[in-house]
């Protein structure tokens, strides 16, 4: 294989062909540099803005705010729970782990299969929000592929007691209703974001610190809500349903000072932590959100009408002569024996609704419809709570000459047991109207003013009378104290007629009343057992939730005269 | 070199040395891979267990390559040259024994024979042996490559049947990438050894119909033909491993995001320690990065071909045609190599030189590396009135 001397010497190389090759050998070179210089110079279509893939944004949660009563017991809080995450490809497990698995689930095994067989998914739930007892028998359970998300759920501590104000959230913690709804922005968290680096198989391989913002907590939620007395409240609400064979009843105490909502219940209610068993209708918080026809309830306002614009004083005499009285076609007439000529108060205190009417007429209906409207009558009470009724009061040039009498008795118009219990703080301040709040007030509120002091005053005391011997309210009375209030039973309408079995009973009142201190309202849709009077399916529910609310609140006793006599007549004399 | 020294004693007073600067950027080169391969494969390995298995590795291949270098540079070129053609045989020879039981199949292509459990890949080491055997074949044929007319038979014919038997072999593999290099090689050589423009217009233009056949016949290659075109179109199919690629690119800008810093590695960008090294280098190292792997390989070919011309003016025309085919071949390795991390040639597995991860492409690229410095060394010896 020599070279053979010959073609040695022969050849010649040519440095022109090698001064070519060399020339296109470094065209290609800078044809790659021009192409870097495309790629990383300029911007383009492949800058990173393009690969969502690469970096995750996670999102970090905290605690939404608590609910708690106004003397801080718990309502509503947040409580740590796991959500398990699987990356698919990763999961290796024996049957035996997986069943295990599937158990601790509480999931079935195909179910499980299912969501695994996703292997395209970086990251699947296989199971959201488990008890942090659950996921530490999982992480036992050393199952490669399985992690944990730290998630909040609602729980509510007091369930079925204040299911109806508290309201719920959903499974991801935005308020859904009541005043979870309303006050949503407050109670939520402000999420952080964490910017994490991952690699293909969802492992995190770093974070960017610059971008990482902490989570904050909701702000806490103070209600005026006073457990103990929801507690009174929820009891007696739900025990007069039952016992009166009732569709519905609720129940409202009010701070007759602060307007301060002190308790709310309705029966039926629901537990808000079983979402198995929640309907929309066990949910309506009827309190506020409905509305029906109030009946005797609002026959102080009408005479306080009638004496504010000086048409009679509350010893004024009414003629109401058989207890009958034609108005047009139409015919009123009262249920309790009293007749012939009655005094204002008396009207009251009976609850004559032929009194009441020719009170009425006596008025201009403008009269009328203004301090209805004034004590917040067809008028949103502004208490804060979603969807609260407005009530229906129809403007007063466009009664006819029967509604002016019947509005005197509260029928042709509708108010929510909140207005209701709203417009009652009139009588116990000097006459001024005030703004009620689930929330706890630091201060006691102005109010306004809208009946003189003399009338209110007057009121107080004709409904004063209604508790006493001859009214129609005595079941309302509270030992030791001094009871004003007023009972209703309005016929019900049923598919647009009065129905003459079917009533709303109602008693709405306030004690003590030389120093009004607490409102209840009391209403019972529909009682179908012995009695339906304002007076005696109400009453006992009042006297009952007011007694035990003023004894626990320590209220000085304003009655004890008869006090003295109770005791004396069971022979426990004091000292 | 000691070694050398000691039995040529008219070396002793000459000094020769070897050349600092290709000394340079050999060792930049390597050392940067070591660095470059440790980071593109650190991700991948800390996933199976530990993240320095690669590092290990590579600096165990580096290691060797660099002895192979030592005891080439000891092998005179006139010894080259006699073993030209046995050299090319014992390769054809490997690469029909790869195809045999003997070979092993690793991702769908049969391209490694295990040696006293090194693997080892026959293809590589033909590199090399085709540059010795085209030059031998052309300093010795010289006057038949010039003649288009009379010198086929004699002139042509021998080489022709070497490089399609070659190519026959590899495609059977299939190693398309190493096809293709050493056909240009082959050709190169010729070219540079006198290869008339007749003979050159008619290979190259029978040469691109072959290839364009083999695109032709097997789908992936066309599919990777099409995908490369419009990568972002075929995302999550044949164009996901360039469109990473070009992700990496734009992400490192003008100075790079960082060394380990690279997001493409951790499992987006398949085989980023090794074809896609260049990918991780500009992610890391940006524009500056990428640039200065270029000029790198660059200086090395301008290098190889000023070699080339000196021995040549030294009427060393063997030496002269195998450093400038060694320049060739680094030269068409790494452009095309880099050429498809930049998306501007189609998507074809072939390593960096020097630079990427796997043993036998280094330990040839070192050895090749050692056959330039010799010569360096022996045009020396020459121009200082030694012999060699």
């Amino acid at each position: 294989m020599r070279p053979e001397l010959t073609n040695i010497l022969s050849i010649r190389l040519s440095p022109g062909r090698s001064r070519l090759m060399l020339l296109f050998i470094f065209c290609g070179f800078l044809v790659l540099v021009a192409r870097a210089l495309y790629l990383q110079g300029w911007h383009n279509e492949y800058k990173s803005t393009k690969q969502p893939w690469l970096t995750y944004t996670e999102k970090l949660r905290a605690n939404r705010g608590k609910i708690t009563d106004r003397h801080g017991v718990p309502l509503a809080i947040s409580t740590t729970v796991n959500t398990v995450c699987a990356a698919p490809k990763q999961v290796f497990m024996s049957k035996v782990e997986r069943t295990k698995l599937a158990e601790l689930l509480q999931i079935k095994t195909t179910l499980l299969e299912r969501r695994l067989k996703q292997k395209n998914k970086g990251c699947v739930y296989l199971k959201r929000q488990i008890s942090p007892e659950r996921a530490n028998k999982i992480v036992a359970l050393d199952i490669p592929g399985i992690s944990f998300e730290k998630e909040y759920k609602r729980y509510y501590p007091k369930a079925e007691l204040t299911a109806h104000i508290v309201g719920l959230t959903d499974i991801d913690e935005v308020g859904q209703e009541g005043l979870e709804l309303e006050y949503h922005n407050w109670l939520a968290a402000k999420p952080g974001e964490r910017f994490v680096y991952r690699d293909r198989e969802n492992n995190y391989v770093d974070e960017d610190l610059d971008r990482f913002a902490v989570p904050q907590r909701g702000h806490d939620l103070p209600l005026a809500l006073d457990l103990r007395l929801q507690n009174f409240a929820f009891r007696e609400i739900k025990k007069a349903v039952v016992n009166n064979q009732a569709k519905s009843g609720s129940i409202i105490v009010l701070d007759a000072q602060s307007g301060e909502i002190l308790a709310l219940a309705n029966w039926p209610s629901y537990n808000p932590n079983n979402r198995k068993t929640y309907k929309p209708r066990f949910a309506r918080n009827l309190a506020v959100v409905d509305m029906f026809e109030p009946g005797s309830t609002v026959k102080p306002f009408n005479a306080a009408a009638a004496i504010e614009a000086g048409y009679v004083d509350p010893n004024t005499e009414i003629d109401i002569g058989n207890g009958t009285l034609k108005v047009g076609s139409k015919q009123i007439t009262d249920t309790h024996p009293k007749r012939g000529d009655l005094t204002v108060s008396e009207i009251i205190k009976v609850s004559s609704n032929v009194g009441s009417a020719k009170m009425a007429f006596r008025m201009q209906p403008e009269d009328l419809w203004r301090t209805f409207s004034a004590v917040g009558f067809g008028q949103y009470p502004k208490s804060g709570f979603p969807g609260e009724a407005r009530g229906r009061l129809r403007e007063y040039n466009k009664w006819k000459k029967i509604e002016r009498a019947t509005m005197s008795y509260g029928h042709g118009m509708s108010v929510s047991l909140l207005q209701l219990a709203r417009a009652y703080t009139v009588f116990t301040t000097d006459g001024r109207l005030l703004p009620i709040t689930f929330v706890k007030r630091d201060a006691l509120p102005e109010g306004k003013k809208v009946l003189s002091t003399t009338t209110a005053n007057a009121i107080r005391a004709m409904l004063e009378g209604v508790t006493q011997e001859g009214g129609t309210g005595t079941k309302a009375r509270v030992p030791g104290y001094r009871v004003a209030g007023k009972t209703g039973t309005a016929h019900k309408i049923i598919s647009g007629l009065y129905s003459k079995n079917n009533y709303y009973s109602s008693f709405v009142g306030f004690a003590p009343a030389s120093h009004p201190r607490l409102v209840v309202a009391v209403v019972v849709d529909d009682p179908r057992g012995n009695v339906h009077y304002g007076g005696e399916v109400a009453g006992p529910v009042f006297s009952e939730v007011m007694g035990k609310s003023l004894r626990l609140l320590g209220v000085r006793e304003d009655n004890v005269e008869e006090t003295f006599t109770a005791e004396r007549k069971f022979g426990q004399v004091e000292g | 070199m000691n070694f050398t020294l000691k039995k040529n004693s008219k070396l002793r007073h000459n000094q020769s040395t070897f050349d600092e600067s290709l000394l340079l950027i050999f060792f930049a080169l390597l050392g940067f891979g070591l660095v470059m391969v440790y980071s593109a494969s650190s991700h991948e390995a800390f996933s199976s267990g530990n993240s320095f298995s690669y590092l290990y590795r590579h600096l165990t291949y580096i290691l060797l390559s660099l002895t192979a270098t030592f005891i080439v540079i000891q092998i005179p070129m006139k010894v080259w040259q006699a073993l030209a053609f046995s050299l090319v045989i014992i390769g054809v020879c490997l690469l029909g024994i790869v195809l045999t039981g003997l070979g092993k199949e690793v991702n769908g292509a049969q391209r490694w024979l295990t040696l006293a459990g090194f693997s080892f890949q026959p293809s590589e080491l033909m590199k090399l042996f085709i540059i010795l055997y085209a030059s031998d074949f052309a300093t010795r044929k010289s006057g038949e490559l010039a003649d288009f007319k009379n010198g086929f038979k004699k002139g042509f014919l021998p080489m022709l049947i070497i490089v399609v038997g070659t190519g026959v072999l590899l495609i059977i593999q299939p190693d398309f990438g190493s096809m293709f290099i050493i056909t240009v090689i082959a050709i190169g050589i010729l070219f540079l050894g006198g290869l008339s423009w007749r003979f050159l217009t008619s290979l190259v233009v029978l040469s691109g119909f072959v290839f364009w056949i083999l695109i032709k016949i097997e789908p992936y290659r066309a599919a990777r033909v099409a995908s490369f075109m419009n990568p972002l179109d075929n995302l999550w199919s044949t164009g996901y491993q360039l469109s990473h690629s070009l992700f990496a690119f734009a992400r490192g800008e003008w100075l790079g995001i960082g060394l380990g810093r690279s997001m493409e590695k951790l499992f987006y960008l398949p085989e980023a320690h090794n074809d896609f090294i260049l990918a991780v280098i500009g992610e890391e190292l940006g524009f500056l990065g990428v640039v200065s792997t270029i000029t790198a390989f660059a200086f090395l070919v301008a290098k190889g071909f000023m070699i080339g011309a000196r021995s040549a003016q030294l009427e060393k025309y063997f030496s002269s045609l195998v450093a400038q085919g060694i320049a060739m071949w680094l030269a068409v390795q790494a452009i095309i190599s880099m050429g498809v991390n930049l998306g501007v040639v189609p998507t074809k597995g072939l390593t960096l030189p020097l630079l990427s991860y796997g043993g036998s492409a280094l330990l040839v690229s070192c050895s090749a590396i050692g056959i330039l410095l010799r010569i360096d060394w022996e045009n020396q010896q020459m121009t200082k009135g030694g012999s060699v």
